[in-house]
């Protein structure tokens, strides 16, 4: 548990500022045939989680629902349980990917359990406390979707991490240059 | 206005609707979002621009709701689809709670600008400073991610023409292809991310930048009379739903 706290320098303070911002511009892109629209957004929790460990990817996660909720206003209401679920998504990536080999099955423990936790369970409950909608109709109707989205993230997540592993090499370079 | 007192009053606003369980209380809280909007004296397309991505969601909720919950009498019934009088009633309700909801955070955002709201959330967090959560940095890492949202949105734009340019398809192909494509375009964003930051951190530390502790402020804010309108405007309407709300 250790490890996961510390203390980040300026740079990789300003960095995780941008990949905050990187994270909400993704946000708004999408790919898949129009039935199954992925999201990107998730390849912004992944980076987070991957380069700052699941506590400051968690806080990059909670900072980027206030900011994108600050610029393009918030999609369903201003909840602090969405900003909750947009935290835990980077943590869980953090601790799966954060300084640990790409392993086929880190990814697909890692996408099975954001989805189940955060998209299926968390966010229903949320939907229920905030509109009172009926749980069992909600969950049903969520679980739907979140039967097919999953494996198209676990692949985008394979390359994806693959070339943030790149990213990373170069960071750590860049680090040291400047110390 | 001030924007810790809208993000306050949007806050508990969602917290109040909880207390409209009949007719007579949805009404008010209904009128007292209208009379929101009409203060903020916009257009009303803007409002609907705000609720139309989502009226999808907010009518395939309230069907899901009118069609798989039955109670009360029904009056209709095919398969596992039933209409209901309870089913009904609480379709509307949620329709009209959905709908309330979005408003008032367009409100809010239409109303403030990024960087004042960003403002007004480093100081709510300040409390967390107890718990020893670095509040400060945090609030830094803030105004960088909204400061550098535009601007990396256009890089984005450029490394996606530049890859173009080069033979690149984002848009064919089959999904596995297409998703190998957006490695060419994630890296770049990244490794240029990191040279902005770099360059920004060096730029900040050559500034006397130390750290985030014991700053001055420039941007400060203000409490206006107008917040204590608003404190009272919202006081009332909790007072009427307390008031009417069926126990």
């Amino acid at each position: 548990m250790k490890k996961y706290f510390f203390k980040l320098n300026l740079s990789q303070l300003v960095f995780l500022g941008l990949v905050i911002a990187i994270k909400i511009i993704l946000g708004r892109f999408s790919v898949g045939p129009e039935l199954v629209k992925v999201g990107l957004g998730f390849i912004g929790s992944v980076a987070l989680g991957y380069f700052f460990g699941p506590i400051w990817g968690a806080v990059g996660g909670g900072v980027s629902d206030l900011v994108s909720s600050a610029l393009f206003g918030n999609q369903g209401g201003f909840f602090i349980g969405f900003t909750l679920t947009a935290m835990l998504g980077p943590m869980i990536y953090g601790f799966f990917f954060y300084e640990q080999p790409r392993k086929i099955w880190r990814i697909v423990v890692a996408t099975v359990t954001v989805t189940f936790l955060v998209n299926i369970l968390l966010n229903t409950i949320w939907l229920h406390l905030l509109y009172k909608v009926n749980f069992q109709v909600a969950f049903n109707a969520r679980i739907l979707k979140n039967l097919i989205v999953p494996w198209l993230q676990m692949i985008i997540i394979y390359f994806v991490l693959d070339g943030l592993s790149r990213v990373k090499t170069r960071m750590n370079k860049l680090e040291k240059s400047r110390m | 206005m001030d924007p810790r007192g809208k993000i306050i009053a949007t806050f508990l606003f969602i917290f109040v609707i909880f207390l409209a369980n009949n007719w007579q209380s949805y009404l008010i809280v209904t009128f007292f979002t209208l009379l929101s909007i009409y203060f903020t004296k916009l257009k009303v397309k803007m409002f609907w621009d705000g609720v139309k991505p989502l009226l999808g969601l907010i009518l395939f909720t309230s069907l899901l709701q009118l069609f798989f919950a039955p109670s009360g009498k029904i009056y209709w019934q095919w398969w596992i689809f039933s209409i209901s009088t309870m089913g009904t009633v609480n379709a509307i309700y949620i329709f009209l709670r959905f709908s309330l909801i979005i408003l008032i955070s367009t409100v809010m955002t239409l109303t403030t600008m990024p960087l004042e709201i960003a403002a007004a959330f480093e100081w709510i967090m300040s409390p967390l400073k107890i718990f020893k959560v670095p509040v400060a940095e945090i609030s830094l890492i803030m105004s960088i991610a909204l400061r550098f949202v535009p601007t990396l949105f256009d890089q984005t734009v450029k490394i996606m023409n530049a890859q173009r340019a080069r033979g690149a398809d984002f848009s064919s192909g089959n999904l596995i292809q297409r998703i190998k494509a957006i490695v060419p375009l994630l890296v770049p964003l990244f490794i240029n991310s990191l040279e902005v930051a770099i360059d920004l951190a060096t730029a900040m530390e050559s500034r006397g930048y130390r750290s985030s502790e014991g700053r001055t402020r420039y941007r400060t804010l203000a409490w206006s009379k107008y917040d204590l309108y608003n404190l009272g405007f919202f006081m009332t309407l909790t007072i009427l739903l307390m008031v009417f709300r069926r126990y």
